[in-house]
């Protein structure tokens, strides 16, 4: 059974970090079970990477009280326009954050 | 006792606060792969959603409030839990109804006491009993 106290020793450090800043990327629509922190709104939506954050556990494992490998999170920017269709000024952006499993590449 | 004159009152509220799904529906044998998705959405996740009307105020923060989110952090610090299994045992696990219906650090405190039970820190009938005997005694002063 895993610990419920987080330590150190329990993780491992998440391999070379996929995306780098300026990289455009996909949000995953994975099915949603028992828990996500993946907003339903950027989900689908092409953003930019914007910043490369940490590296941490991911929010449905930690959610679970479950320690394990670490996997590198990022600040992903997306126009407003493309969230939301209506939205009525051109260059505003939103930005949220992702670990790296929520997202795949886009070819531009 | 006034306990059997509040069992109706209690039975209309109960049937009040279900939530309104606009769908006919109780124990449904087959359930869409759409309807399916939306029902395993998770509550806590409402950027976007319609918004219901409503009055929003500045309120500060009342003592048991206050008393609930140091309760909570000092169970992360002992690390009886970590902050996302609080939210998604308090944001997630009390489901749609109480989401919706309880204030902020109502669901924080319900969250605490279920995970306290969960991880067998108190039994549950110790409290039960502990807060009848706290209610006995606020029912008296």
């Amino acid at each position: 059974m895993p610990s419920n106290k987080p330590s150190a020793k329990n993780r491992t450090r998440a391999v070379e970090a996929r995306f780098k800043v300026g990289d455009r990327v996909r949000v995953k629509d994975l099915p949603n079970l028992f828990y996500s922190r993946t907003q339903m709104y950027v989900r689908g939506a092409v953003g930019t990477i914007a910043a490369l954050t940490y590296q941490d556990v991911l929010p449905e494992d930690e959610a679970f009280n479950r320690d394990g490998r670490l996997e590198q999170y990022y600040i992903v920017r997306f126009r407003q326009k493309d969230l939301w269709p209506e939205y009525p000024f051109e260059n505003d952006s939103l930005q949220t954050e992702s670990p790296e499993r929520w997202l795949e590449p886009v070819d531009s | 006792m006034a306990v059997r004159d509040e069992l109706r009152q209690q039975l209309e509220l109960i049937g009040a606060i279900q939530p309104a799904l606009h769908l006919p529906q109780n124990w449904n044998y087959e359930v869409d792969s759409a309807l399916f998705k939306a029902y395993l959405h998770p509550p806590h996740d409402v950027g976007g959603q319609f918004d219901a009307p409503g009055v929003y105020e500045e309120k500060e923060e009342e003592q048991w409030e206050l008393n609930t989110y140091v309760t909570c952090e000092v169970l992360g610090w002992r690390g009886i839990w970590n902050s996302e299994e609080r939210r998604r045992r308090a944001d997630n696990d009390l489901g749609y109804t109480l989401y919706l219906g309880i204030p902020y650090y109502g669901r924080w405190i319900l969250a605490a006491a279920r995970m306290l039970v969960d991880k067998n820190h108190v039994s549950l009938t110790e409290l039960i009993e502990k807060i009848a005997e706290v209610k006995a005694r606020y029912a008296k002063q």
